[in-house]
């Protein structure tokens, strides 16, 4: 929910980029914290955690005050790392890892019962660690407290990205000004992406409703890569549409953020895909975690390595469940296979004829891979049973 | 491969995704009547579909 409800826009769009409009400079950092503040309590006690998810935004307090210590080269940096990788383990994954020991969840004596996921904590754990990262690295500036708040809490990107970087938003902020090409292509995209959300999204969930055991069981063969299919075109349409909606609201504001999606099922090769796939991720694992591995510059089985151990946390980070783990592994073993043929080759020009041909295989590894991203692993191994013997 | 950009710019522009079209599109493209319009489709295509209260996948997931 959250951005196709008219409260998004009649209580928090609208008045928040009117009065950050109408704020002297100065002031601006903390209309952004404050309407980010409302935000964040109100869609918490509608459905994210209730009270105690509202509670969480003392993690962003917690965070601002922590962060202050940060300095190039220093300890505090990696401990503010493990911190956050701790809330979302908590959070995320407390139950999934608490349940491996025990295969009933009655049986589970550190079971949590009232498990919630505080609002937005799988993206705002991405930014926190990449200001922790780059004020090691000595890459951004420190900012003051009330722009870093602003960072963190910015409520358009707040709720499922696109993933920000401090450096980058940074000057955006201090000298936002929204003009009518602001406005008129930030509402455009917001228009956009509704209709994305509503009209094409929405509509296929009509056929990935079947992506269940029963359903699959009695399903005619054919069908099934239909639904398969149909999943592939709802996830598409839906990230896009939150994405697009996402950076029309911020640019109502007159920021610009990164961009998320440029025309992805359209790239004839996996690794053309994952940089026009979500790719204010895509490029985070890239920098923080690829090139640390040692990226590709390194033997060529360990840049394999690397590839499988990026998209291994990919899948880990969309979901805690073993078939997010299977579906990140299938991707990192399409990019391994994608370098080794590209090892092989070398920097011979693709014909149009095999561009066409890389594009039906990307677009069929690709859709098939979403059956481990929407089904539990049983269940997908259960429709490969049935689409590939009957 | 050129008509193909040329129209994947002018989706974008349409899209909101770029600030401008393509630089050699008609003129009307820019017009503020064609906007508005286009504003017109897609506030009726949001309305036409809506109600469909289903959540995005990416969030809270």
């Amino acid at each position: 929910m959250i951005f196709n409800t008219f409260d998004y826009y009649f209580f928090f769009l609208i008045p928040a980029a009117l009065a950050f409009k109408l704020s002297p400079l100065p002031w601006r950092p903390w209309v952004i914290v404050l309407s980010a503040c409302f935000f964040y309590v109100y869609f918490s006690l509608l459905g994210f955690g209730g009270v105690v998810g509202a509670f969480c935004l003392s993690i962003f307090l917690w965070e601002s005050i922590f962060s202050r210590l940060y300095r190039p080269g220093a300890a505090i940096c990696f401990i503010g790392v493990v911190q956050s990788v701790i809330f979302l383990a908590i959070f995320k994954y407390w139950n999934y890892l608490t349940g491996l020991a025990w295969s009933a969840t009655s049986a589970n004596p550190w079971h949590w019962s009232g498990a919630f996921l505080p609002l937005g904590i799988s993206f705002f754990t991405f930014e926190f660690i990449h200001y922790a990262v780059d004020r090691y690295r000595g890459k951004t500036s420190a900012g003051a407290v009330k722009e870093y708040l602003a960072f963190i809490l910015f409520f358009p990107t707040l709720v499922a990205g696109p993933i920000k970087r401090y450096e980058d938003f940074l000057p955006k902020l201090r000298a936002a000004e929204a003009s009518w090409l602001d406005l008129q292509t930030g509402f455009t995209r917001i228009l956009v992406g509704l209709v994305k959300k509503f009209a094409v999204a929405d509509l296929m969930t009509a056929f990935t409703n079947h992506l269940n055991a029963a359903d699959i069981a009695i399903a005619d063969r054919r069908v099934l890569p239909l639904w398969l299919f149909a999943y592939g075109i709802k996830i598409y349409f839906d990230f896009a549409g939150y994405s697009d909606i996402a950076i029309g609201s911020a640019r109502v504001f007159g920021i610009v953020v990164p961009e998320n999606f440029d025309w992805p099922y359209m790239r004839s090769n996996i690794a053309d895909f994952w940089r026009n796939w979500h790719i204010s991720l895509s490029t985070w694992l890239f920098d923080y975690v690829f090139i640390p591995l040692g990226g590709s510059r390194v033997a060529r089985l360990r840049n394999y390595s690397n590839l499988i151990v990026t998209m291994f946390i990919s899948g880990v980070w969309h979901g805690a469940g073993t078939n997010f783990i299977v579906w990140g592994l299938w991707h990192g073993m399409l990019l391994t296979g994608n370098r080794v043929w590209r090892d092989l080759r070398g920097a011979r020009q693709v014909s149009t004829v095999g561009r066409l041909i890389g594009w039906a295989i990307t677009f069929t590894t690709v859709n098939l891979g979403w059956a481990f991203f929407c089904m539990d692993l049983p269940t997908a191994r259960f429709f490969f049973q049935r689409l590939l013997i009957g | 491969m050129n008509t193909i950009l040329w129209w994947k710019q002018v989706l974008d522009f349409f899209g909101g995704a770029a600030d401008s079209p393509p630089e050699d599109s008609p003129q009307w493209f820019l017009n503020p009547v064609v906007r508005g319009l286009w504003w017109g489709i897609l506030l009726f295509l949001v309305i036409l579909f809506s109600g469909q209260t289903s959540k995005f996948i990416y969030i809270d997931f």
